[in-house]
């Protein structure tokens, strides 16, 4: 029998970025069939093309061994291809059944309303969840959304189902519900393709195993022969080191954090009670899954929102009193030594369509560094730039005045770490720094934040990836439901952090 | 006093219909995610084609609110083009559309021979025996047809946006796009569509204003009364019955200007022209200060959509 | 195959094949993002459309009327022919202030769409400076310029406090405000300030020390005053370091405000400036042209400074070539009304075919278009 989808060859480039080159997979009925690889190793994009989302530059597609152009989700949805994206394509004030309503046009509004809430109820039970087909979206969790995404592509008579990175967003235990939940979807006779970079799941789950890296699929195996290294192998290329922790002891607490709470936003309060404090010398890793407060965390510690309670102070080495800063806009906080590496570079690390120049120069403007308020120094910020530049390895620089915008992840982010990091700050709070980058510079990253804290700075490093936590943090909190629920000294026991990062409700 | 009431009553639903259907016709485009300024222009194109097309086919009123619809709506292949196909920043695009608009209608007023001739309009047409009734015959049943049509229209509406398939993915577009796009649906000829079927109803709210309120062509005659429209839907929240409402307000500002006058009350003339616009202001205000929530402003409202473009 | 797994996967794959590929004779269209195009392939695109606008406007006015020969004499007039090119200079001054009053707005990303009600509060006061007869007689012209200054920064506050404070929409309040401006005016120029000599409505002519002086050429200060107004706003928005806040400001404000941009003040400082400027068009229109405050005297400038900070791209320098651009157009226009009695309005119709030219040129400058077989 003819694979369920067999893709050949595919090719996809945008701009200058070649995204795939001559990818090859395939996947056949009743099983489940993982995709793994590191993030821009191409696995996205692959599936776009065969959701009909991107159109290849070349290469075929065929399902159940009929050869398909898909020129866009209608076609592919039509050939039974249904993708549930990392970002669900739900609209967030339509109900269930709107939203299911949408993707498979029944007839009239009004006949078609009821019966497809009739069909999601006998879906939903078949699957073994109940889901209220009136519900708005927007009140449902994101659990029960990717539900809803999943059932809408079923509606659909998808009988190829690609799911992206499905449990980047979940607790450890809706995690292993929904892949037990899409290992009996495929059981049953459809193609599940499972788009992930966590091998654990892919060893416990998928029964095929695939494998990308920089925009090719290297290998097709089984993944109960393989062992994880080779894997990993596979996965990364050669092998990477991790930094070595050095043992030094940390001194006096610089930053202290109690009883913060955010403001309630549409009905529920992401951040309820964080408290902990940070050491300098110290990396204080902030573990949890996404989702748990930790953004509003962070935008309370470098001042982008205020916190509906509770306080933030920082006390200066030698000094008695601590100095409160709950209140304080971003600017003092910087004066007093805080700096800042925000999750979302491009919209909170950069300004993407001005100059490198700019970027980094306006981390030190109001200084009066680079000129003064009536005439600023061009010619002083771009030799700075320079020579912030080689310090911090960015690479792919043609000109100084090229978009910051231009500059892969990787080079981005040593551009926010630049200027970030060269002025010496106390206090680093660094939010996912190493998110969507590949793994030398995530090594890069790591590498930078060690060395900021062995010069005596208090680092928070708040992260959604558990190894990034355990691999450079002194300490460890895992934050749950907007607290911190547990601290861990280095070396954490993994299972331990992993048992606070669900077990708290 | 009781004459000025009844006479201030009885104008005022004439006066609030353009901003009625000026604003639905909005809201109709803006809930596909199109951020529309140029109703202003829109509402211009509407008056001169009603007044043209009444000079030129002979004088029948409805035919002459039919062509100002189809004239707006003309015109607004124009802004769809750019900002659906081109993507155009879409408040760059709404300004041009506008002060085009405004030129363009005097330009062709002038040359045409157009302006300043008056025509007998639309009369109105009492429904007897209710017309007879002391107050309320004069006020809700001696008004002229689009008056009695503007309900229906609204019912027509939100009917279509809140029960039916195409409303539904109408809405969808203006929500998420991604979403949409990912269901299968051509963003653009929805906005496309709701772009040029919104522009009718803001077309015929210029037509009116010009072959029923004031019988005659003048430049310039809508007089901001497109950003008025603009604003009350954001008072509105992009609800069709909340945007009659705001209508009704203002067609009660307006109506009360003359009456202020008649009262022999002595208030500068040109300070009592000047309240619909500080009314639409404090209204804003009163918006904003509430806050937004409920409000269904499209969440993708003013944003061209790109598949290809990788972010 | 069982019950539930009929109810889950309901849709059999016969239905695969039947959906078939939609025929497509032509393919399908693919955008593509372009990154980054040469400079002078983007000068080229944006003249390309430029000369596309005004060979539409050109042929709107032909068949409006007027014989095309005569369209392209008076363009050239405007260069060639000494008095126009004198009132190309004289038009160019307040063209020049409401253009980089728009451009410093548009650095902030604030949309003064009130440039005519502040040119009419600038207009107002230094009118009321001239008719109180306020200072001595010396120091009356910079006494005028600096109340419609003042007043042209209290008007634009209203909206920028009202978008500040309450997030107003700066687009619609501007905008409605600019009504209000013009019935205060009317009520003034109907009311008290109706000049009493001939009763018309525009106030009295204004006394010779209330007139911008001749600086030669037939061209009064107004031009020096504004060309140094535009090297002022040139060197702030390029090398002061509120002008570096600026671009953040512009570019990423959530951003700036992270790294320490004091989005308040340099916000609030734009508004003001934007305010200022344009009033100051306020004031040397009466001042330098009309030499009388009259009904319609701001009519035309508003969205022409909008046109002229666009293609301009905000920069002031660039804002005073297209200014004096604009003033031909004006020029023009003029003539034409009297000539041809084509209305004045024409020069907005003009302008607004030219932005949506420019506007969708932009399109093919930031996309590549691909047909996929």
């Amino acid at each position: 029998m003819a694979p369920a989808l067999e893709l050949s060859r595919i090719t996809k480039s945008f701009g200058d970025f070649l995204a795939l080159d001559g990818a090859n997979l395939s996947v056949d009925y009743g099983e489940v069939h993982a995709l793994l690889g590191e993030n821009g190793a191409g696995k996205s994009s692959l599936m776009n093309v065969a959701a009909g989302l991107y159109s290849p530059d070349s290469g075929s597609i065929e399902v159940a061994g009929v050869p398909c152009r898909f020129f866009g989700p209608r076609e592919s949805m039509q050939h039974g291809v249904g993708m549930i994206h990392q970002n669900f394509k739900l609209v967030k004030r339509f109900t269930v059944a709107e939203n299911v309503l949408l993707a498979n046009p029944r007839g009239s509004f009004r006949s078609a309303k009821s019966a497809i809430e009739r069909e999601i109820r006998e879906k939903a039970e078949a699957l073994g969840f109940s889901l209220d087909p009136a519900r708005r979206v927007d009140r449902l969790s994101i659990a029960e959304q990717q539900r809803v995404e999943i059932i809408k592509a079923l509606v659909a008579g998808a009988r190829i189902l690609i799911l992206d990175e499905p449990t980047a967003v979940l607790t450890e235990g809706e995690a292993q519900r929904l892949l037990t939940m899409v290992r009996d979807i495929a059981e049953r006779g459809a193609a599940v393709i499972l788009v992930t970079h966590k091998l654990r799941d892919v060893k416990t789950f998928a029964h095929r195993v695939t494998i990308m890296r920089g925009g090719r699929t290297r290998a097709t195996v089984d993944p109960r022969q393989a062992t994880a290294e080779e894997l990993t192998t596979l996965m990364v290329g050669s092998n990477v080191v991790t930094p070595s922790r050095s043992v030094k002891s940390a001194g006096a607490v610089r930053l202290s954090v109690s009883g913060l709470a955010s403001a309630t936003v549409e009905g529920h309060t992401p951040l309820v009670d964080a408290t902990f404090s940070v050491r300098s010398g110290e990396i204080y890793g902030i573990a949890g899954v996404g989702g748990n407060g930790q953004t509003e965390l962070a935008e309370a510690l470098v001042g982008g929102r205020q916190p509906g309670a509770g306080v933030i102070s920082i006390r200066e080495p030698g000094s008695a009193k601590p100095t409160e800063i709950t209140a304080a806009t971003p600017r003092q906080r910087r004066d007093d030594g805080v700096a800042s590496v925000p999750a979302d570079r491009q919209s909170f690390g950069l300004a993407t369509r001005l100059s490198i120049v700019d970027n980094f120069a306006i981390g030190f403007v109001h200084e009066g560094r680079f000129g003064s308020a009536a005439l600023i120094d061009r010619a002083r910020m771009r030799r700075a730039t320079e020579v912030a530049l080689r310090e911090f390895e960015v690479q792919g620089v043609r000109s100084l005045w090229q978009r910051a915008g231009t500059l892969s992840g990787g080079n981005a982010q040593k551009l926010i770490l630049a200027r970030e990091l060269s002025r010496t700050p106390s206090i680093i709070v660094a939010h996912s720094p190493t998110r969507g980058l590949d793994v030398r510079a995530c090594a890069a990253v790591h590498s930078r934040l060690v060395a900021a804290r062995d010069a005596g700075a208090a680092v928070v490093l708040i992260s959604e990836d558990l190894d990034e936590v355990l691999g450079i943090a002194d300490r460890v909190g895992v934050m749950t439901r907007g607290r911190i629920v547990a601290e861990f000294d280095a070396p954490a026991d993994r299972h331990a952090v992993g048992r606070a990062m669900v077990d708290h409700v | 006093m009781h004459d000025i009431i009844v006479s201030w009553l009885t104008n005022l639903p004439s006066l609030a219909v353009p901003y009625a259907l000026a604003s639905l016709g909005l809201i109709i485009s803006e809930r596909s995610g199109v951020l529309s300024l140029g109703a202003e222009g829109l509402m211009l194109v509407g008056a001169l084609a009603g007044v043209a097309a009444y000079l030129s086919f002979g004088g029948y009123p409805l035919l002459a609110l039919v062509v100002a619809m189809v004239a707006a709506a003309v015109v607004s292949i124009l802004f769809a083009v750019l900002v659906v196909l081109l993507r155009v920043n879409q408040v760059i695009a709404g300004l041009a559309l506008v002060f085009f608009c405004q030129g363009f209608t005097n330009l062709v007023g002038t040359v045409a021979n157009w302006s300043n001739h008056t025509i007998s309009g639309l009369h109105t047409l009492p429904i007897y025996p209710l017309s007879e009734l002391p107050i309320v015959g004069r006020v809700l049943f001696s008004q002229d047809l689009i008056v009695y049509l503007t309900i229906p229209i609204f019912i027509a509406v939100s009917y279509f946006l809140n029960r039916t398939n195409t409303g539904l993915r109408l809405r969808a577009i203006g929500e998420n796009p991604e979403a949409a796009d990912a269901a299968g649906l051509n963003i653009y000829l929805y906005r496309f569509a709701a772009v040029i079927g919104g522009s009718a109803l803001v077309g015929l709210a210029g037509g009116y204003l010009s072959v029923v309120s004031a019988k005659i062509w003048i430049a310039g005659m809508t007089s901001g009364r497109g950003w008025i429209a603009v604003a009350l839907v954001i008072f509105a929240r992009w609800h069709p019955w909340r945007a009659l409402l705001g209508a009704l307000l203002f067609g009660a500002i307006e109506a009360l200007i003359p009456q202020v006058a008649a009262a022999a009350i002595r208030v500068p003339q040109y300070f009592m022209l000047m309240t619909p616009y500080v009314a639409t202001l404090a209204v804003m205000v009163w918006q904003e200060v509430r806050g937004r929530i409920g409000s269904d402003e499209p969440a993708a409202l003013g944003q061209p959509y790109v598949r290809e473009e990788r972010t | 195959m069982s019950d539930r797994e009929a109810t889950l996967l309901a849709l059999p794959l016969s239905r695969a094949g039947a959906a078939g590929n939609g025929y497509r004779p032509f393919g399908r269209m693919i955008l593509e993002v372009r990154l980054d195009m040469p400079a002078w392939k983007q000068v080229v695109a944006v003249a390309c459309s430029i000369i596309i606008g005004m060979f539409i406007s050109a042929m709107i006015l032909v068949v409006s009327g007027v014989p095309p020969a005569e369209l392209v004499s008076e363009f050239a007039s405007n260069v060639f022919d000494r008095q126009s090119f004198q009132a190309v200079l004289v038009q160019a001054a307040p063209l020049i202030l409401v253009g980089i009053a728009a451009s410093i707005g548009f650095r902030a990303r604030f949309w003064n769409l009130g440039l005519e009600g502040q040119m009419v509060w600038g207009g107002i006061a230094a009118t009321a400076v001239s008719i109180y007869h306020v200072g001595p007689e010396v120091l009356r012209l910079p006494i005028m310029a600096i109340a419609a200054m003042l007043a042209g920064m209290a008007w634009v506050a209203i909206p920028a406090l009202l978008r500040l404070r309450f997030a107003v929409n700066e687009i619609i309040s501007t905008l409605l405000l600019n009504y209000v401006a013009t019935y205060f005016l009317y009520d003034l120029l109907y009311g008290s300030w109706k000049d009493p000599v001939d009763a018309f409505p525009h106030s009295t002519i204004y006394a010779s020390a209330e007139r911008l002086p001749d600086i030669g050429y037939g061209v009064n200060a107004a031009l020096p005053l504004a060309l140094a107004l535009v090297l002022v706003v040139w060197w702030y928005g390029e090398f002061s370091r509120f002008g570096f806040y600026l671009k953040f400001i512009y570019a990423n404000p959530a951003m700036g405000r992270l790294v320490g941009v004091p989005i308040m003040p340099v916000v609030w400082t734009a508004v003001l400036m934007s305010g200022a400027l344009a009033a100051l068009g306020g004031f040397v229109v009466p001042s330098g042209i009309a030499g009388r405050l009259t009904q319609g005297f701001f009519e035309g400038y508003g969205f022409s400074g909008v046109l002229i900070a666009f293609l301009a791209r905000n920069n002031a320098i660039a804002a005073a070539i297209v200014a004096v651009l604009i003033a031909m157009l004006f020029v023009t226009g003029q003539s034409f009304q009297i000539f041809y009695q084509i209305p004045f309005s024409m020069v907005q119709m003009i302008q607004a075919i030219i932005v949506m030219c420019v506007a969708a040129s932009e399109f093919f400058i930031r996309h590549r278009i691909r047909w996929q077989r």
